[in-house]
Formats: structure tokens, C-alpha cells, sequence
């Protein structure tokens, strides 16, 4: 039976195999949609991977959320696991939307961000919330104090998304915000829907990849605290 | 007095203790003693309700006879009954006075002292020739003199027999100190007060008269030699009903009128923020490209506006920084219990700055607006300027968040500052539709009143969720 690193080091191969792939079919492969109905119809192809990129950080920040839930209820191990892991890949793949979305807004809309956008502002707000996670657990000593303060941030992070939700919903009411998509009329030309689907894939592949390495990383991690401290106490004795 | 169930608590992955069970009774001085690392301080905060539990809880008895859930691991607080509490890092702010100190740990349970027993007690610490003097300017013994009588002088003021929780008190103390101290404990636990102290003290463990050893987290328990008592401490004093927060607001006013970091801090970025925001508005032409129904040019003016004060309220406050020094945090989180950081996160926050600063930003921003459209504004300008209030209570209740860790000098706050935007938004808002329409008291989607109270409720939602979330 593979090995939990083997496992993690092919699914992160496959996944960066297949989100170039992604980009390349994105890139030369997949049509050009209409020119009439998009300012920036060009610019449009970013979407293959921002799309992706969005579908992938809202796993990783619900990897979060639910690791947090349990390391507040039940203080599990393998809940503050899923509280690391998810702070990291919800950064990674967070960052992804919030670069893309504004050369893609700078494009079409003419304006990098538009403060009317509830999608891109949640986004923004929990990618702001799994950069203070990484950069805390790097920095703060470990210990249940620490993980009780930086799971109540998840948990915090979470409570945002209707507080935006709210505050967009209303501010849009006198400033009608700009729809990114709105392609459930006319249908998805089936190319496009090819290319998407690889994509959305190929970054599932990624993050499942990324997710067993990074628990992987946690795990001996751990174990080498543990040695420490039993060298600690061969020390002292 | 204090029992102790099933406790468990864990530090990182370390279970430090476990299934750990104790009862304290009248008149005993429990000595907690093991390794390094082996749990003494966990269960002494334990004990204080300052430690998450994983299992098990705390109770203390009430002067009433009733026990009192002090904490549990299914998130139940309260705060303590009166309780003298020495932490291992004094606990104390350098800006406070030596009888500040004092008083704040006996008038924090409504005890009032008279002014003799104030000056028995520094005395017989060698500390009263020191009792204007700052912490700060003290020796590191003489903090920690300080630090051990503020555990002790509650108790010892008390009519009803109480406990005080003591972690290393013998640590750092001269032999002169460190034989008062003997003297008080021994006294305290002949008029029945109980001790719980962890040292390594040899001399104080064979003084006590129970010895609980800690080890790989379970506890042995051995009776000690105990000890008479030789002090002469002052009489009880008469109790009223105590007024924690009140304290709290006090002590915090006192620290600000000595030393004003916080308004200097919060007024600097401010003003630095007006001077730019003038600089900058003195380029535009402000009535060419203000539109009245795009709002351009006034949304503008409204954010430079409410910038410098929305700018002060969301500052690190400064009593969040004088929380952090020595532990003084965890001190006043054990005296206030559930109520801590509810009433940190408004009593730090910036209240008295908001108002005005919005009013000094209009009158120096303002100068190319209409005389008509000013007086609106000046009618009703003190409104975004009140929300700007909740703001700020609700960046506090943040920065107190991220100061629960143990090295917050090295986290970026701002990431989670950035959530008051919105509220920011919809006071520029407000204001700006102020500006081009007038003041109206409709509640309809986009009226200023309804922007203000949409902002105000964002503020508050974040406050709560960062300030009752850790809690439970």
C-alpha cells in the first residue's frame, strides 16, 4: 500500500499537471465568448483558473471552519489539523481569487475591485483571516491557549461572511454592482464547460494533494516536539 | 472553600494535568510542588478561571455557603468570590503606583481599607516609602514584594475565611520578605483563610500543612509540618458591594491621565491623516465635480472627512498594551472573570475622540462646500461620528483578541481590522448623501439613518462575535 507521502507527492504532481493543462486549453483551445456581451472578451480566460481557484479556497475554508468547530468543542487533534491545513491552502488558493479577480475586474469592468462584489470581498476578508492564521501559528508558541485564540479567529472568519453578506447586499442596493457570469440563461458553450470541468478537477486533485502533505508536515511535526521534550526530560534528569 | 473535579488541562498536545482531584478547606496552606513544566502554575491559574479546561471544573465556595461554577470545560464562568491572586509574572502594570496596586487588589471586592491598615501593611513589606513611586522604577524584588502582598491583602482584610492563590511567591524575595511572608501565611491560615501556592521552596513546603506533589500530570498528597501564626496583620475591613468594571474604568482612566499614550497615540495619526486629507482636497475643485446624482467628488470629501477619526478609533489602544506587560491581563481576566473582555474592548476603545475629531476634519475639509449644505452637514455630522464610537469598540474588542496570544507583538492585526471597512463604506455613505440630499429620518435602503444604523450594526455584530467567541 502507498505510503501517505506518496500519495500526497502524486495527487500534487497530477493536480499541477492538470492546472497547467487547464491553463493551456484555457489559453488556446477553448472559444472566444462574445465580443457584443463582454467589454474585455479576451481577458475572460483567467476565469479558468480563477474559477477553480475560488471552488478549491471555499474547500480549504470549510476544512477551516469544521477544524474549528471541533477543536473548540471537543479540543481534537485532528480538528486543529484541519485548522492548519485549511488556513494554509485557504491563503494558497485564496490568494489565487483575489489576484485574479481584479486583473480579470481591471479588464472588464475597468475597476480592480469593486466594493459592491460580495463573492470577492468575502473571499478577500477570509484570505486576510488565513494570512493571520499561517503567520500566527509560525510565530506564536503552540500550546491549547494558541489554539483556542487562533480557532476562535477561524470561527471569526466565518461569522464575517454574513456580515459582508449584509453589508454588500445593502450597499448594492445604491450601487448596483457588476455580475461576473451570468451564463445560466444562454448555457455554457460545451468547450468552455470541457475546459472548466478539467479545471475544477485538476485544482479538487491539487488540493486533495496538498492537504495530505500538509497534514503530513503537521503529523511529524508532532512527533518531533514529542522527541524534543523527551530529550527535555533526559536532560533534566 | 475550593474544589476541584475531574480536572484537565492540556498545553499544546501535552496533557499537563489530569483527572485531577482537590479539595481546599478553612485554614489550610496547600504547598504545590514538582518539576518544571510539571503543572503547579496550570492548576493555580486553573483555580483562578483564567485556564480553558479540557475537562472537568473549578467551584468555589460563596461566603453564602453555595458553590460557584468558577469554570468548566463546557464553557461556564464566574467570577471568583473574593480571592487573593500572585501570578508567577507579578501581574502588574509598570504605570501604577506601589498603593494603587495595593488598593486595586482589595477595593476590586468591594473591600475599603482604612488608610492605617494601608500603611501597616507597605510597611511591614518595605514598601512604603515607595507607595507614589511607579512599579516601573522598582527593583525587580521589590515588584515582587508588591506582587505577593496583593495576593495576601484581600484575604488578610477579609471578614469571611477566603483563599489566595500564590504561584512562586517565595521567588525572588530577600530572606527579610521571605520571612514576612512565612509570618502571613501562617497567620491567614490560623484565622482560617486558606493558601494554595506553588513553589520550590523547601522551607515553605515544609511549612504547609498539605503537600500535594505534581507529577506526569496526577497528583501524591503527603500532610505537612504547618505553622503558627507570628504576624500581626491588620483588622477586617467592612465590605460593600463590589464594583469590578467601575474598577476597572478607574484604573484605566488613572493609567491614562499619567501617562495619555492612547490619546497621543490615537491624535497623531489622526491629525497626520487630516493634514493629507486637506493637501489632497486642495487640488480638487470639489463643487466642479460634485455631481448630485453620482454623488463623485462628495463621496469623496465624506471618506477624507471621517478618515481621521475612523482612523483613531480603529489604533492599537493603549490599555490593551499596558494588559500585556507582566500578565496584568491575566490578573484583571481573574478578577472579572466572564466580564473581562466585554468591558476591556469598550473601555479601551476611543469614546471621547470621535466627535470631535469629525467636527475640527469638517470645518478644515469643508471649505469649498456651500454655506447651505454645510450648516446640513454640521446638524447632523455628530451621527456617523457616534457610529465611529462603535467602531472602535469593535477594533478594541480585535486587538484584545489577538492579544490573548502569547507573543501578539508578532501577528498583523490589520488583517482582521479590514472587516470595518464596511461599516466605514456606509458611514462615507451616509455622509455623502447627507451632502447632496439633506438629512432624512426615513428608514428606507440608503438613507442616511438607515446607513448609519446599518454601520453601527456591523460594528456591534463584529464586536460581539470577537469579544463572547473565545469565551465559550
Amino acid at each position: 500500500m502507498p505510503s501517505q507521502r506518496d500519495v500526497g507527492f502524486t495527487l500534487t504532481f497530477l493536480g499541477i499537471i492538470g492546472a497547467v493543462a487547464t491553463l493551456i486549453l484555457g489559453l488556446y483551445w477553448a472559444p472566444l465568448v462574445d465580443p457584443g456581451s463582454w467589454n474585455a472578451p479576451e481577458a475572460y480566460r483567467i476565469l479558468y483558473w480563477h474559477v477553480p481557484f475560488a471552488w478549491s479556497s471555499f474547500l480549504a475554508f470549510s476544512m477551516l471552519f469544521v477544524g474549528a468547530i471541533s477543536w473548540y468543542r471537543n479540543r481534537t487533534d485532528w480538528g486543529w489539523r484541519w485548522v492548519s491545513t485549511g488556513s494554509d491552502l485557504g491563503l494558497l488558493f485564496g490568494l489565487g481569487v483575489v489576484t485574479s479577480g481584479p486583473i480579470w475586474g481591471s479588464a472588464e469592468w475597468g475597476v480592480p475591485w469593486d466594493w459592491g462584489d460580495l463573492r470577492l470581498n468575502t473571499f478577500a476578508l477570509l484570505t486576510a483571516v488565513a494570512f493571520f492564521l499561517v503567520l500566527s501559528k509560525k510565530s506564536q508558541p503552540d500550546g491549547q491557549d494558541t489554539r483556542d485564540t487562533l480557532a476562535a479567529i477561524g470561527l471569526f472568519g466565518f461569522a464575517l461572511v454574513p456580515i459582508t453578506a449584509v453589508a454588500t447586499t445593502w450597499y448594492q442596493e445604491r450601487h448596483p454592482g457588476v455580475v461576473i457570469v451570468n451564463s445560466e440563461e444562454s448555457g455554457l458553450d460545451p468547450q468552455i464547460f470541457s475546459v472548466l470541468v478539467i479545471g475544477f478537477v485538476s485544482f479538487l486533485i491539487l488540493f486533495v494533494g496538498l492537504a495530505i502533505l500538509t497534514d503530513l508536515v503537521q503529523r511529524m511535526e508532532s512527533k518531533l516536539e514529542q522527541r524534543l521534550r523527551e530529550i527535555d526530560e533526559e536532560v533534566a534528569n | 472553600m475550593l474544589r476541584i473535579s475531574d480536572l484537565e488541562v492540556h498545553r499544546g498536545n501535552r496533557v499537563v494535568l489530569s483527572g485531577l482531584e482537590l479539595y481546599v478547606s478553612s485554614g489550610d496552606i496547600l504547598a504545590l510542588e514538582g518539576k518544571n513544566g510539571s503543572g503547579k502554575t496550570s492548576l493555580i491559574e486553573a483555580c483562578a478561571g483564567i485556564l480553558p479546561l479540557t475537562q472537568g471544573k473549578v467551584e468555589w465556595m460563596t461566603p453564602s455557603g453555595e458553590w460557584l461554577t468558577v469554570r468548566d470545560s463546557e464553557g461556564r464562568r464566574s467570577r471568583p468570590p473574593l480571592m487573593g491572586l500572585t501570578l508567577q509574572s507579578d501581574g502588574i502594570c509598570g504605570e501604577e503606583t506601589v498603593e494603587e496596586r495595593l488598593m486595586t487588589s482589595i477595593e476590586i471586592f468591594g473591600l475599603k481599607p482604612t488608610e492605617v491598615a494601608i500603611t501597616e501593611m507597605l510597611s511591614e513589606w518595605g514598601l512604603d516609602h515607595r507607595r507614589e513611586d511607579r512599579v516601573s522604577q522598582l527593583s525587580g524584588g521589590l515588584t515582587r514584594r508588591l506582587s505577593v502582598l496583593s495576593g495576601l491583602a484581600p484575604v488578610a482584610l477579609s471578614e469571611t475565611p477566603s483563599v489566595s492563590l500564590l504561584d512562586e511567591p517565595s521567588e525572588g524575595l530577600d530572606s527579610a520578605a521571605r520571612l514576612t511572608l512565612s509570618n502571613w501565611i501562617g497567620e491567614l491560615s490560623s484565622r482560617g483563610h486558606a493558601i494554595v501556592m506553588a513553589t520550590h521552596d523547601q522551607e515553605l513546603i515544609s511549612e504547609s500543612t498539605r503537600i500535594i506533589s505534581i507529577q506526569s500530570g496526577s497528583i501524591s498528597e503527603t500532610a505537612g509540618e504547618g505553622r503558627t501564626g507570628l504576624a500581626e496583620l491588620p483588622s477586617a475591613c467592612p465590605k460593600v458591594e463590589p464594583s469590578p468594571i467601575l474598577t476597572l474604568a478607574g484604573w484605566a482612566f488613572r493609567m491614562e491621565k499619567r501617562n495619555p499614550v492612547d490619546t497621543i497615540g490615537r491624535l497623531t495619526p489622526a491629525i497626520l491623516a487630516l493634514l493629507l486629507s486637506y493637501t489632497i482636497l486642495g487640488g480638487i475643485d470639489i463643487p466642479r465635480t460634485a455631481s448630485m446624482s453620482t454623488h463623485i467628488g462628495y463621496d469623496l470629501v465624506a471618506a477624507l472627512v471621517l478618515a481621521p477619526a475612523f482612523i483613531s478609533a480603529v489604533v492599537s489602544p493603549a490599555l490593551v498594551r499596558r494588559l500585556s506587560e507582566e500578565d496584568c491581563g491575566r490578573w484583571w481576566a481573574a478578577m472579572l472573570g466572564p466580564m473581562a473582555r466585554p468591558a476591556n474592548s469598550v473601555i479601551s476603545a476611543s469614546i471621547l475622540l470621535p466627535i470631535p475629531l469629525t467636527y475640527i476634519s469638517w470645518f478644515v475639509l469643508s471649505g469649498s462646500i456651500p454655506e447651505e449644505t454645510s450648516d446640513e452637514v454640521l446638524k447632523w455630522l455628530w451621527l456617523p461620528a457616534l457610529v465611529i464610537i462603535d467602531v472602535s469598540c469593535a477594533a478594541s474588542a480585535l486587538h484584545l483578541l489577538v492579544s490573548d496570544l502569547r507573543r501578539s507583538s508578532a501577528v498583523a492585526a490589520s488583517l482582521l481590522l479590514a472587516v470595518l471597512v464596511w461599516p466605514f463604506i456606509e458611514l462615507m455613505d451616509a455622509l455623502s448623501v447627507i451632502m447632496t440630499s439633506g438629512m432624512s429620518l426615513d428608514l428606507e435602503i440608503g438613507s442616511p439613518l438607515s446607513s448609519c444604523i446599518l454601520a453601527s450594526l456591523t460594528a456591534v455584530m463584529v464586536w460581539a462575535v470577537a469579544v463572547f467567541l473565545p469565551e465559550y
